[in-house]
């Protein structure tokens, strides 16, 4: 109770004169001490952001929301509503400038992820069909596939002897990343899946890995990765940053269920809270980067 | 009095209901929990293993079991029979080819000595989709008017939509508290 009586004093009253007055002192305003004194990456863009989000300005506020093609016009118009000079600060322009690319990047990846996840895993899309054929001819390349329809799909972790019903709420992002750990990280991935056909440790490789494209997903909607990209992406982060970081996600949670040794399958979602926990109390410390080192031996 | 009637009267103060709802893979168990319980459906992944919810509804404490399907995990189903108030098989009303399958699981339940005094709801899911079977079609093919060992009943549902998943559950829940809860 006590915490939001400060808050609420603190936001609308203490803020703005505590502002004034370093304003006063320093001679710059907030955005201006954020962008001269915090390293690049998440310590600047992640305050930046704040900053702008908590302004009294309109056009402060409306710039965290900006397009990509837009952020030069906002830059000029943010100088210009806070009135400062390009010569008297050089720096200002371009590290505001990479800021706001950072923030409208992040928002335009939800956006394209968002985009491939709600496209459904459709057997009549022969380009689908196909990239379905890459995921097994990458992990089991010594394997024919007997028929598209064959229970030989549970060798890679699927459910039954199709696995389109499997991409479910994940769509064509569950099959994309898949593919995109087989192809990048062609030799850990059927490492990882080898730990995963364990008989009695093993768990369902594919599933698993659909499962682990929600985590990402979810982390990346409800902005808890924000401090990774900006850390890893100067710009704007592509997908395949975020596949990358499924890749991240999906070596480690093989790594942290071979080491807790789960009593069955049947555990999954109690490790995977546990797993989902630990990336998330990473993701608190600003100067986070989840970047897959693939450890020799394992 | 006996030691039965100690027990469903200590029940009765709890109203406690622990529900177990199982089905092939795909048929839309975790969409059923999660649409009951008011969250988003849009985003659910093939379950692991299984999911547990506690709801309070009509005054009733339910425990929900939501356990994986596909058929690698069905052995471990018997693990959550034990104290189980009401099985909720769950039927995708879309998947013809099946259809058998499925009726052979339910049957190999139904002989399961810990389910005996269960009340048994089928929900023929995704009646929303345009090939989905009607509920009648379902109740032929899962033989179900050949159950004589357990109360039954089946409900034409959309996990989706939520249409009659109300609907089901209040008639679950109902039949078990007549039981449970009523008798002396």
């Amino acid at each position: 109770m006590l915490w939001f009586v400060w808050q609420y004093v603190y936001t609308c009253f203490l803020r703005f004169w505590l502002k004034w007055f370093l304003r006063q002192i320093t001679g710059r305003c907030e955005l201006q001490r954020i962008c001269a004194n915090c390293k690049a990456g998440a310590p600047r863009t992640a305050k930046a952001e704040h900053s702008l989000r908590s302004s009294k300005s309109t056009v402060l506020r409306g710039a965290v929301d900006v397009k990509e093609d837009a952020v030069e016009n906002c830059v000029a118009q943010i100088m210009k509503e806070k009135n400062i000079k390009e010569q008297s600060d050089p720096e200002f322009k371009v590290r505001l400038r990479q800021c706001l690319m950072q923030i409208s990047g992040y928002n335009s990846l939800y956006v394209s992820v968002e985009e491939l996840r709600k496209q459904g895993f459709d057997s009549e899309n022969e380009a689908h069909e196909q990239m379905l054929l890459k995921l097994w001819n990458l992990l089991m390349p010594a394997v024919k596939l007997e028929s598209r329809i064959t229970k030989q799909w549970g060798d890679i972790g699927f459910q039954g002897d199709d696995p389109k019903t499997d991409f479910r709420g994940m769509g064509m992002l569950g099959l994309t990343n898949l593919v995109f750990f087989s192809e990048t990280y062609t030799s850990t991935a059927r490492r990882v899946l080898s730990h995963a056909s364990h008989p009695k440790q093993g768990y369902s490789y594919a599933i698993v890995g659909i499962n682990l494209t929600e985590m990402a997903y979810s982390l990346l909607k409800n902005g808890a990765l924000k401090s990774h990209f900006y850390n890893t992406v100067p710009g704007k982060p592509q997908l395949q940053h975020f596949q990358q970081l499924f890749c991240y996600l999906v070596y480690e949670f093989d790594k942290f269920w071979v080491e807790e040794q789960p009593e069955s399958i049947m555990e999954f979602n109690l490790y995977r809270e546990k797993f989902h926990d630990k990336v998330k109390l990473l993701l608190l410390d600003p100067s986070i980067t989840l970047i897959l080192t693939v450890e020799p031996k394992n | 009095m006996g030691l039965l009637t100690i027990l469903k009267k200590l029940k009765q103060k709890e109203r406690e209901m622990r529900l177990l709802m199982l089905g092939l893979d795909n048929a839309g168990k975790t969409t059923i929990l999660k649409k009951f319980n008011g969250e988003d459906v849009s985003t659910i992944s093939p379950t692991l293993g299984f999911n547990i919810k506690t709801l309070e509804h009509r005054g009733f404490k339910l425990n929900i079991w939501d356990v994986g399907g596909q058929k690698s995990l069905r052995s471990y189903w018997r693990n959550y029979f034990e104290s189980t108030d009401g099985l909720v098989w769950v039927v995708d009303s879309a998947d013809r080819l099946r259809l058998e399958d499925c009726r052979k699981e339910l049957n190999a339940l139904l002989l399961e000595e810990r389910l005996a005094g269960a009340t048994l709801l089928v929900f023929a899911n995704k009646q929303d989709l345009p090939g989905a079977l009607s509920k009648e079609a379902i109740r032929e093919a899962l033989a179900l008017d050949d159950i004589k060992t357990h109360h039954w009943s089946i409900i034409g549902c959309s996990a989706i939509t939520g249409e009659n998943l109300l609907t089901g559950v209040d008639w679950l829940l109902d039949d078990i508290a007549a039981r449970i809860f009523t008798a002396d």
